[in-house]
């Protein structure tokens, strides 16, 4: 029976004019009547899965076709329907759109209707739609490493799980941050049927300090829900809110509401940070302070004890008088202290004595309840360090008679000297529920995998009565079970997991909401909007109260002796835990600032690279101070804007997972590997995490830096790092390029200035060579791109990756200079030390009207369309490469092989609109044609006009900051011309006359208040 | 030498050679065997071919990626390599057909080794346009005939397609050229030779030649119309391979000196590589009574002119950079002398400005491996020029971040050796097979200096030949210029 459904499976696909089995499955259904078709469409995919595997021994294909006699409700072949759901890449909960193409989703999008991230989605939340077709998923239970059944791992468990209840022994559940309300429920049912059962969550990256300081100041354990949006000025002290910290996609767009000069009422939120290395977030900072994580503290306090005097309180805490040090901080308070009630005091440390100093600033600033709520709370991080210390002193003591873990690897990420293992190997009973093979899994007696989320039902509350809803968008490509399935069915309840949560959202949920009266409609509408806001469970807070020992003794770090280094260990974007660091998208992506890719290095500032007499790609050991400690080999990166004394090392490398890297990339006689020598990717920085004082900490360790007298080159997408070319080369006056402009805030609002009207540039563009044969009468496409809002975050690169199926070359191939992204984002620095200045500037295909690469192509395989897309004919390249090189903006990208396309399973998240580009010919950004066309097809399907931001670039789509618009500069109502219009629009070597579609607008530079005269 | 006219002009040939001397000299390398000499040299240029065989093999059934090329630096040893040759072609057409009709009666001496030496540089310069592309299986695409692939034409705008005609005009009309050149000394050799296939074959490409009066005057005539379409051709097709860079946008490249320079430079290396291999032949195939140190002097002559030209462009091209006010143009030209790429830079410098300044001495231009030396320099230096302006103009243009480097692979380096293997190749079957020396040309230019010879006693032994030497026409023409 099962031959004969799965040849009829295939049949049905071959008929579908898919390769793949399994992917002319449905979706399961968006609303409702998913269950009564539930069977068959599990039957069809079961048959499907299976006839995958039957696919490679079958010798002889079966040729017949079979027309769909009922064709899957809802799938119309070519196209597309989107489901909302939730991301849960990190805890952060970003609401997103999948976009499923014959019942497979192709694409994530931003949700627009989610409250928090806005219709956009960082870089991790795009390429987790990978994670899905990645064939080392674990796709069957496993009892002691072997393949089993559902059935057989059931009984096994509930058996043992039975002796535990019997014999009284404790239970313990290891997660991450689990914000799910229906998961959370099930778990506390499960929890209560046993006598000593509880259920501990930590962080990787942890902000258990911020939740432990509100805990002894506010008296509740909460996370603050930080509102940028409503701040006028931001202090952080090294929290890269923008890149990596709690929520970027949410506070990235908090921050450019805050900071829009283009709205009615301009913002100008002044954004000072304090940090020791130069994070993403710092790069848009006003001012920058420099300071070792040892002096971030002293800082803290004075700036605080300023801060009372000038509220007329007298601080808590005890203050050593340090002048030069209030001097410093003297301004800073001022300026806070004019902003009160709309300033920010934001802090990535993870002391609890220091997140009590930033409450107590918040607090003499009035900013609670205005730009950081405690109700309703932000949930994106609950992790509890000190639990996590209890956790490892029972099982030091051998008191766990059965552990748990999901969602977190603390063998890869919390190492702690290797303690897990030794620990782990010794509980009796260890399972292992993760959605992935972790670290962890491997010491687990059984594994039961989870689903990818976009396989799951489930649900999120990123923020207190803010429900975000989990759909399933493809039947599991495996034999996996959600967490919530397994949990109620040791219970002895088999219910799906679909039950269980409209179980939960009916009982618990639906009597919090108002604006429906049936729970069917409230379901729908959740359903279908991906987000439901019901009332948050109503919290009371003591009056903040500080007393003296909340602030510490300020000992906690210590500051480096000399020829020391201190170390800080740091999230990168993309990769941040390592969670994620099996996704080659997420390993090729270049890190924002050093744009560098697979793996990590040491950054060391350009004195401190020059003081131990090393450069780029010298590896060098760092180890540390004190005897026997952790010691690591890495590539050196001189970093500017860091401090000297410090050393920075990105987390989440060196993972068992990357090992499946080893062969990816073209393989060819000089082919350098992906893989270090032991195989992985980069070097796992977490042994020098430390549980200190029943709190992870993650930098200020003391280490010594020897050069070992090898190199490892790394594999950076961008070799020359500054805006002015090398000094030794400059004639006078041509130090700087003009590709990146600056205007002050004081120039763009002052009346008196003239000013510099858009799109007129100092070469006047009267004269032309060229004929004006192409006047472009209808619709012409261009785009705009705010340096000023762009953070760098790289979200658009992914995004375009995902929707252009662009390849992945591997690391020889990056430092060979060849990575395939449509869309990179140039960083450029000026400036020294504290005034180090960085730009990000997204560039892709300029689509110049007077296109250069056009003229030059021998056989017309670049050419202009009617509407101004400059249009790469891959099937007509012969590939001279002359249109790269005359190319003035370098933004075309070879295939100098044929990249790897073999991963049939991996090959499903292929966008059917675009062309798998073949060995041998140019390609380059298209300015999503086949979403320009997916619109214009419908507009005349439907007899309308197309509207202005009815077509969305893939990069765009998905900016945080909306940095990027795009549309028809011919509609003068559109936005894209209308911005044209812009005092800060300009083009980039607009001098050339090659008149490019892509404008930009000039970065702002908000001097500091303070000089303003009104302090 | 008592006689002031003697002092006034040397012989062009030495040896007072009588007519039938020069076919017995030249002919001689045909008859005898292969020297050991010859094949070793043989065999080394063919195995140097066959890496380069191996070589493209591999490169074109892996990827183009096996070169060392990047999203920035897309050219780099391929159209290095090809202009490179094309620029060693030069010195052929600038020989047989420029000073032909310049009636410069030293030129018959190297004017048939020169024209074969352009065929094979223009044969290695057409393959890397070829193999440098993508789709090399797709190269026909370049050329426009009527297709079943839609309305589907090439882009004339693109100096890649007159590239494309540039080089195939010049191939053919060298090689038609040369080959008319040659048919009365095929003719010669055909009536040198006993009956048999040789022969027969030998009779078949001497057109039927029986040396009567109409057949030199057809021969006359042909050969100097094809000089004169020729002579266009020597400004003409460096003048369009400049225009692959001169009418792009990079700095560095996109400059109206171009095509002057670039002819220049063509001839200028052309020349010392006409050097080098007729030291080399005149040495080993004992030709050194028909290419004597008049001929290297003035080749060396040649040279220097050129030189000076290709230096005065490379002076210029600063000025011009920061004259301009320019600040990519000014940028590139300092990167070039002062960024990565320096030592290329000053390589170029080096041999093609500083090290040809010695042809001022005429000790220096009449002392043979002096003149192979420099000769070779000049060739190594040529190749950088091109280098230098590939890539280092590609390598930092306009925006800082798409900066970039670029280092050659080992395919690339088994690639350029097996395009020098393809022409030494191609030229030593062409010293076996073919006379090196025009006979017929050299015959009539003979008497050049020797008005007041001695008469010589009729030679004992030499046979009458069918083939008249030095057809009555051809020498009064000679006579005529001087």
């Amino acid at each position: 029976m099962a031959g004969e459904r799965t040849r009829q499976a295939q049949q049905r696909n071959r008929r579908n004019g898919s390769r793949f089995p399994g992917t002319a499955s449905p979706p399961a259904g968006s609303s409702g009547e998913h269950e009564e078709l539930a069977v068959g469409r599990r039957g069809f995919l079961k048959a499907a899965g299976f006839g995958l595997m039957l696919a490679g021994c079958r010798q002889a294909p079966l040729e017949k076709a079979i027309p769909f006699l009922i064709p899957p409700e809802e799938i119309v072949p070519g196209r597309s329907l989107y489901y909302a759901s939730t991301c849960t890449a990190c805890p952060a909960a970003c609401g997103l759109l999948a976009k499923t193409r014959d019942g497979r989703p192709i694409k994530l999008e931003g949700n627009p209707a989610h409250p928090l991230s806005r219709g956009a989605l960082c870089a991790l939340g795009q390429a987790s739609i990978l994670g899905l077709y990645d064939k080392w998923r674990p796709r069957n239970p496993r009892h002691q490493g072997q393949d089993t059944s559902w059935e057989q791992i059931d009984a096994q468990i509930m058996e043992r799980l039975e002796g535990l209840r019997r014999g009284g022994g404790a239970l313990r559940l290891l997660t991450g941050t689990l914000n799910s309300p229906a998961l959370e429920a099930v778990v506390k049912r499960f929890l209560a049927g046993f006598p000593d059962a509880r259920r501990i969550s930590y962080d990787p990256v942890s902000r258990s300090a911020i939740l432990d300081a509100h805990l002894q100041t506010h008296g509740k354990r909460v996370l603050p829900r930080y509102r940028f949006d409503r701040a006028e000025v931001i202090l952080s002290f090294d929290a890269d809110f923008l890149g990596t910290w709690i929520s970027p996609v949410e506070h990235t767009a908090g921050y450019r509401e805050a900071r829009s000069p283009d709205v009615e009422t301009p913002r100008r939120c002044y954004h000072v940070q304090v940090e020791s290395r130069l994070s993403l977030t710092g790069s848009k900072a006003d001012r920058r302070i420099v300071a070792a994580p040892h002096e971030h503290g002293p800082l803290a306090v004075q700036l605080a004890a300023a801060l009372a005097d000038l509220a007329g309180e007298s601080f808590p805490g005890e203050v050593q008088r340090n002048e030069g040090l209030a001097q410093r901080v003297e301004p800073l308070a001022r300026m806070l202290w004019r902003a009160r009630r709309r300033s920010l005091v934001v802090s990535g440390s993870p002391d609890p004595a220091f997140q009590t100093a930033c409450n107590y600033l918040n607090e003499l600033l009035g900013n609670y309840g205005r730009t950081l709520e405690l109700g309703p709370a932000s949930r994106q991080r609950e992790g509890d360090d000190g639990a996590l210390a209890g956790l490892l002193e029972e099982l030091g003591r051998g008191e766990v008679g059965a552990l748990l873990v999901w969602g977190v690897d603390p063998v890869f990420e919390l190492p702690l000297e290797g303690r897990w293992e030794t620990l782990l190997e010794q509980v009796p009973l260890m399972i292992s529920l993760d959605d992935r093979l972790t670290e962890t899994c491997g010491l687990a007696d059984y594994f039961c995998p989870d689903h990818h989320y976009l396989e799951s039902w489930g649900d999120r509350e990123p923020v207190e009565g803010v429900l975000s809803l989990l759909q399933p968008c493809i039947e599991p490509l495996g034999r996996t079970r959600p967490l919530i399935e397994s949990l109620s069915a040791w219970m002895g309840d088999s219910r799906p997991a679909y039950e269980l949560l409209r179980e939960h959202w009916r009982s618990a949920l639906f009597p919090r909401q108002r604006q429906e009266t049936s729970f069917d409609a409230f379901w729908d509408r959740a359903l279908h909007d991906g987000v439901a806001q019901i009332e948050p469970e109503s919290r009371s807070f003591s009056e903040a109260r500080f007393e003296p020992r909340m602030f510490g003794d300020g000992s906690r770090e210590v500051s480096p002796a000399e020829g020391e280094f201190s170390l800080v260990l740091y999230p990168k974007v993309g990769i941040l835990d390592g969670r994620h660091a099996d996704n080659p998208w997420l390993q090729e992506l270049p890190d924002p600032i050093s744009k560098a890719t697979w793996g990590n290095y040491a950054c060391l500032a350009p004195l401190a690279a020059e003081a131990i007499g090393v450069r780029e790609g010298d590896l060098i050991r760092l180890g540390a101070v004190a005897g026997q400690g952790p010691e690591l080999e890495l590539p050196v990166l001189v970093q500017p804007g860091q401090h000297e004394r410090v050393v920075a090392v990105a987390l989440g490398y060196g993972g068992k997972a990357t090992r499946r890297f080893a062969g990816i990339g073209p393989r060819w006689l000089e082919a350098g590997e992906t893989v270090g020598n032991d195989g992985r990717v980069g070097v796992n920085s977490a042994p020098f995490i430390r549980l200190q004082a029943r709190h992870l900490v993650y930098s200020g360790v003391p280490v010594r830096l020897s050069p070992t007298g090898e190199r490892r080159q790394l594999a950076r997408t961008q070799l020359y790092d500054a805006i002015t070319v090398p000094a030794s080369l400059a004639l006078p006056g041509g130090e700087r390029r003009p590709a990146v402009k600056e205007v002050t805030w004081e120039e763009l609002f002052d009346p008196h200035l003239p000013v510099e009207p858009g799109t007129h540039s100092e070469h006047g563009s009267s004269q032309d060579l060229w004929p004006d044969d192409h006047p472009y009468t209808g619709r012409r496409w261009a785009m705009t791109i705010d340096l000023d809002a762009c953070t760098g975050c790289s979200a658009c690169v992914i995004a375009c990756q995902v929707e252009n199926n662009i390849p992945v070359v591997g690391r020889d191939e990056v430092r060979r200079q060849r990575e395939m992204h449509w869309l990179r984002i140039d960083r450029y620095y000026w400036g020294q030390g504290e005034n180090l200045r960085v730009a990000h500037q997204p560039m892709p295909c300029q689509h110049c009207q007077n296109a250069p690469c056009e003229t030059v192509c021998p056989v017309l395989a670049t050419v202009h369309s009617a509407e101004g897309l400059n249009q790469q004919v891959y099937n007509r390249c012969v590939g001279t490469r002359y249109c790269a090189n005359n190319c003035p903006y370098k933004v075309r990208r070879f295939n100098w092989f044929d990249y790897a396309h073999e991963d049939e399973l991996e090959n499903l998240v292929l966008n059917p609109d675009v062309t798998v580009r073949s060995r041998g010919v140019m390609e380059k950004c298209s300015f999503c044609v086949q979403r320009i066309q997916e619109a214009k097809i419908e507009a005349k399907r439907r007899g309308v006009e197309l509207r202005d931001g009815e077509i969305q670039s893939a990069c765009q789509q998905t900016c945080p900051a909306s940095a990027i618009v795009f549309g028809n500069i011919n509609d003068a109502g559109s936005r894209v011309a209308q911005l044209a219009q812009s005092a800060r629009h300009y083009r980039v070597l607009e001098e050339l006359n090659v008149k490019p579609a892509v404008a930009y607008l000039k970065l702002v530079s908000r001097p500091d208040p303070q000089e303003e005269g009104h302090g | 030498m008592a006689n002031p006219a003697v002092s006034l002009r040397e012989p062009l040939i030495a040896g007072r050679k009588t007519s039938a001397q020069v076919s017995r000299d030249i002919c001689a390398v045909l008859d005898r065997r292969p020297t050991a000499l010859w094949w070793s040299a043989f065999l080394l240029a063919l195995s140097t071919l066959l890496l380069g065989v191996a070589a493209v093999g591999y490169q074109i059934s892996v990827g183009i990626g096996t070169w060392g090329l990047n999203r920035t630096v897309g050219w780099a040893f391929d159209i290095t390599n090809f202009v490179f040759w094309v620029g060693i072609g030069h010195a052929g057409t600038l020989i047989s057909a420029v000073l032909f009709l310049l009636r410069q009666p030293w030129r018959t001496s190297v004017n048939r080794s020169a024209e074969a030496m352009t065929i094979f540089a223009v044969i290695c310069a057409g393959l890397f346009p070829v193999i440098h592309m993508g789709r090399p299986w797709l190269a026909f695409w370049m050329i426009p005939y009527p297709n079943w692939r839609g309305p589907l034409w090439i882009n004339f705008r693109s100096p890649l397609v007159w590239d494309f005609f540039a080089i195939l005009t010049y191939f053919t009309i060298s090689l038609v050229f040369w080959y008319v050149g040659l048919v009365p000394d095929l003719a010669t050799i055909r009536d040198r030779t006993a009956p048999g296939l040789r022969r027969r074959l030998l009779s078949f490409l001497s057109l039927g030649w029986d040396g009567s009066q109409r057949t030199w005057q057809r021969y006359e005539t042909v050969y100097k119309l094809l000089a004169g379409l020729a002579t266009p051709l020597v400004i003409s097709v460096h003048t369009i391979v400049s225009w692959d860079f001169a009418t792009s946008l990079i700095p560095g490249w996109h400059t109206t000196l171009l095509p002057p320079y670039f002819v220049a430079g063509a001839i200028f290396s052309g020349m010392s590589m006409v050097l080098t291999l007729m030291i080399v032949a005149r040495k080993v195939m004992r030709l050194e009574d028909y290419i004597t140190r008049q001929h290297i002097d003035k080749m060396c002559k040649v040279t220097l002119a050129t030189g000076l030209m290709v230096g005065f462009a490379y002076v210029i091209e600063f000025f011009t950079a920061l004259y301009s006010g320019n600040q990519y143009e000014q940028f590139v030209f300092v990167n070039r002398a002062l960024g990565p790429f320096w030592w290329s830079y000053w390589i170029m410098v080096g041999c093609n400005v500083a090290i040809p300044q010695l042809f001022w001495l005429r000790r220096v231009r009449r002392t043979v491996w002096a003149v192979l030396v420099i000769s070779i320099v000049i060739n190594v230096g040529m190749w950088f020029e091109r280098f230098v302006i590939i890539v280092t103009s590609l390598h930092r243009d306009f925006l800082p971040a798409a900066w970039s480097s670029y280092a050659p692979t080992w395919i690339e380096i088994a690639t350029l050796a097996g395009s020098f293997g393809l022409f030494f190749t191609c030229f030593l079957l062409f010293c076996r097979f073919v006379p090196v020396i025009a006979i017929s040309e050299v015959k009539g230019v003979l008497s050049v200096g020797r008005q007041f010879d001695e008469p010589l006693p009729p030679p004992a032994g030499a046979r009458p030949l069918r083939a008249v030497p030095a057809a009555a026409g051809a020498v009064a023409q000679t006579e005529a210029t001087q």
